[in-house]
């Protein structure tokens, strides 16, 4: 049998990967595909250690369905407010500086 | 009992074989240049990472991963590609400081060994049998969705409940956010920054449609 550490271990390498993606990206779609990638690892992490208690329960799976909902709703969320950031700002692009400025300079 | 020792023999492989192309997965993912294809990338991770719930004796998770993940998340993810065309801008991929690259990945690096370190560091419970050889007892996958069903259903609602509640707060979030932009749009307030600013030309593009309309009529009528 997989140790637990294993997947621990892989979804800590997935969170890591999805702050990195959160943290050095700029492109808004980059940004939420981090986020997503970071959820993978927690969901992973959720189900690996409800399996690996003493006595089993479904506590790690009932949290994973949450944490998919959770997941699906704010993707939905954050489009709509991709949508509205490019449409006053005219870019998906989150870390041009001064962006206000030129916006009302052009 | 050999065919039980082979299976055991050859998680392990599974394991070490998913995990590598995942991996590599998402990093193709955040870094791939054409963001269609690190879409893609994602997608095919997530259905991925329903193996591992394979693995873990969770097959109805696995079936909700694939669903929601890879045919709902990335499709959602791809329709935000398509209509925004300035998302598919390659200069757009990190911060071009190095300082705020750096502090990007020492965060990343922080979360994963503070994490690492929490979670390898303290001593979780062995499973039932572990240390004495006894096969642990295994979920029986043909009764694991019913007993989460009564789980999740009868004995504890309340995270049922939860769950409709995000959705539903999601989604009357979204559509008060959609009808905000709408009302933004139609009335333009006068600000400094965003659509109907004094500088982009706002005043000259009010939509009022009410008062306007009869006077065409009228010089329609008097052509």
């Amino acid at each position: 049998m997989i140790p637990l550490s294993w997947y621990l271990t892989f979804s800590f390498m997935m969170i890591g990967l999805g702050a990195y993606g959160m943290a050095v990206k700029r492109n808004l779609i980059r940004v939420l595909i981090g986020a997503e990638i970071m959820a993978n690892g927690v969901t992973v992490a959720l189900v690996a250690l409800s399996l690996y208690m003493e006595t089993f329960t479904f506590t790690g799976q009932a949290l994973v369905i949450l944490v998919i909902s959770v997941a699906a709703a704010h993707t939905a969320l954050a489009m709509v407010l991709m949508l509205m950031y490019n449409s006053r700002y005219g870019t998906v692009d989150l870390g041009r500086p001064g962006i206000q400025e030129e916006m009302q300079s052009e | 009992m050999q065919g039980n020792e082979l299976v055991d023999l050859l998680e392990p492989v599974e394991f070490i074989a998913i995990a590598a192309i995942v991996l590599f997965l998402a990093y193709l993912a955040l870094e791939h240049r054409d963001i269609v294809y690190a879409v893609f990338s994602f997608g095919i991770m997530a259905s991925l990472v329903a193996g591992f719930f394979l693995l873990l004796e969770a097959p109805f998770i696995a079936g909700m991963q694939i669903a929601v993940y890879t045919g709902g998340i990335s499709v959602l993810i791809i329709f935000g590609v398509l209509l925004l065309p300035r998302a598919q801008d390659t200069t757009l991929e990190a911060f071009e400081g190095p300082s705020k690259r750096r502090v990007g990945l020492l965060v990343s690096i922080f979360a994963v060994v503070f994490a690492a370190a929490l979670a390898l560091l303290y001593e979780w419970p062995a499973p039932a049998g572990w240390d004495t050889g006894i096969p642990q007892q295994r979920v029986d996958l043909a009764q694991s969705l019913e007993q989460l069903a009564v789980w999740l259903w009868g004995e504890h609602g309340i995270y049922v409940q939860m769950i409709a509640l995000v959705m539903v707060t999601a989604l009357v979030g979204a559509i008060a956010v959609l009808k905000m932009e709408k009302a933004e749009r139609m009335n333009p307030e006068s600000k400094d920054y965003g659509i109907g600013s004094s500088n982009d030309g706002g005043d000259e593009t009010p939509v009022v449609d009410g008062p306007e309309e009869p006077e065409d009529e009228q010089e329609e009528v008097a052509e």
